[in-house]
């Protein structure tokens, strides 16, 4: 799955927001994702990829900025 | 400070039989008993007892999804509870900028969100993880429930838990009525909520040899409080709250007034950690009626401890003996664990309410399957078939292990 996939299936599972509503422009808190569920957001994120994300990672406000992230992580990990 | 008068404007219960407050009612009045048998998938041997579950109770869509999954079943079954309760003491959920800074909550649970720490562990031990969702902190803390409430709810006062085993909610009701009578709380949410099914939890309640047996067929009827042929308590799953008001601010209001909390005494046997002693019941009974200005023949019903037990049932009827005399045989009593089953810390509270319901409908709900008295129990009026009379006040019992003892009076408002 790729990372839009995974954010959208985190959000309608966990918020019950509706996957056509998660666009990259969509600011997270707005959608309900607060401190808490970033963190378990990036919990998730780190199991499906098998990645581990840095402690002083600058937290992304949009859908957008998340995807870039995790995008960027994966190439890093691949490489 | 002159002491206010404390109104009970509002009461919930996820109910074990799924319906409403009435329906709850009319089924502890007919005698109908929620315990089913409960059979579990938990390795490496799986529970098999009887149970009392809330299978219609369906978080996400009481409390809505986002809410349910920052909550353990404990914080959701009290969350529920404490939204019931506050609806039908008409008070709106937001507060339209009105400052509740004087509005708290007092929660009791034995257990907490000791299912989401036995979660945990499973994934550790079993499933051979290495780390825990971040979430595992904030769903298995204490007083997650309470947490919760004063968030939804929009309380700025107190927000506290009371762990008492048996007694938790008791004790949580009784300290929230004292804050509410001094003045320094206007309302206080309070009761409890608990999930005994977690499977250590269940397990160490069978090694202490105190849990009635029950397969499929037998389960209904496994719970015998009082009765010579009583094997032992029935564990359930639940969550119950009232809403305790200063009788003024809910007058003020246009509030119904459901009942009238008028005392609490509580007491530590201070000898045994599992063997209750009459004389430490005797004082929370006697403490809880001069809290009231109740005198003995003023109490017209007691929803006993009762939980069927071999030793607690004799000890409980002892001391009431002892506190009501020669008016002991005529004293109504009966024990409605035989239907709706041991809820621990939510025990006190889900009782509190049958007694303020009894009240409120003048009619005593009975202690089922009790045909054959242990004579070791008998000189009180043991009520077996719901009968409806004037009732005046009544109390309610809660005798925890450590041998904390909590009592609860009430009394009835004129409909």
């Amino acid at each position: 799955m790729d990372s839009i996939g995974l954010i959208r299936e985190f959000l309608k599972e966990r918020l019950g927001v509706e996957p056509d509503a998660v666009t990259p422009e969509a600011v997270l808190s707005d959608q309900g994702v607060d401190s808490l569920m970033m963190l378990e957001l990036i919990f998730e994120f780190e199991d499906r990829f098998g990645i581990k994300l840095s402690p002083d990672l600058k937290t992304p406000n949009s859908v957008g900025e998340m995807i870039t992230l995790m995008d960027g992580l994966i190439a890093t990990q691949k490489s | 400070m002159s002491q206010r008068r404390v109104a009970i404007t509002g009461l919930g219960l996820v109910s074990p039989y799924g319906g409403d407050l009435d329906d709850y009612f009319a089924r502890l009045c007919a005698g109908e008993s929620a315990v089913r048998h409960l059979l579990t998938d938990d390795l490496p041997r799986p529970l098999s007892i009887p149970f009392v579950s809330c299978p219609a109770f369906d978080p996400e869509a009481v409390l809505g999804k986002p809410l349910a999954s920052m909550m353990d079943r404990f914080a959701q079954l009290g969350m529920a509870a404490a939204f019931a309760a506050w609806d039908n003491a008409g008070l709106p959920r937001t507060t339209d900028g009105e400052a509740r800074t004087t509005w708290g909550c007092a929660w009791g649970t034995a257990l907490g969100g000791t299912l989401a720490y036995e979660k945990g562990y499973r994934e550790l031990w079993q499933k051979g993880r290495e780390r825990l969702s971040p979430l595992a902190v904030i769903l298995g803390m204490n007083n997650a429930a309470n947490a919760h409430i004063s968030i939804q709810l929009g309380l700025g006062g107190v927000s506290m838990s009371h762990t008492v085993a048996c007694a938790s909610s008791a004790i949580a009701i009784g300290e929230a009525f004292r804050r509410v009578r001094s003045g320094e709380a206007t309302v206080m949410v309070t009761g409890g909520s608990d999930v005994p099914q977690a499977y250590g939890v269940a397990r160490a309640w069978e090694a202490l040899r105190v849990m009635a047996p029950g397969d499929a067929e037998s389960s209904p009827r496994a719970c015998r409080p009082f009765s010579a042929d009583r094997r032992g308590l029935v564990l359930g799953e639940g969550g119950a709250a009232l809403v305790l008001e200063d009788w003024a601010h809910a007058e003020a209001r246009g509030a119904s007034i459901l009942g009238e909390i008028v005392g609490y005494g509580t007491s530590c046997d201070h000898s045994h950690l599992v063997r209750p002693e009459a004389a430490g019941q005797v004082r929370a009974l006697r403490d809880t009626l001069a809290d009231a200005g109740l005198t003995a023949d003023d109490i017209d019903y007691i929803n006993a401890h009762g939980t069927a037990t071999s030793e607690g049932d004799p000890v409980e009827v002892a001391a009431l003996k002892q506190v009501f005399g020669e008016r002991a045989a005529q004293l109504p009593v009966s024990a409605t664990k035989s239907m709706h089953g041991h809820l621990l810390g939510a025990a006190g509270a889900i009782e509190a309410i049958t007694t303020v319901l009894a009240l409120r409908e003048q009619r005593i709900p009975p202690t089922a399957h009790l045909e054959s008295l242990d004579p070791a129990c008998t000189g009180v009026e043991h009520i077996t078939h719901s009968r409806a009379q004037p009732l005046r006040a009544a109390l309610s019992n809660s005798f925890a292990f450590g041998g904390s003892n909590a009592v609860l009076a009430f009394r009835a408002v004129p409909a």
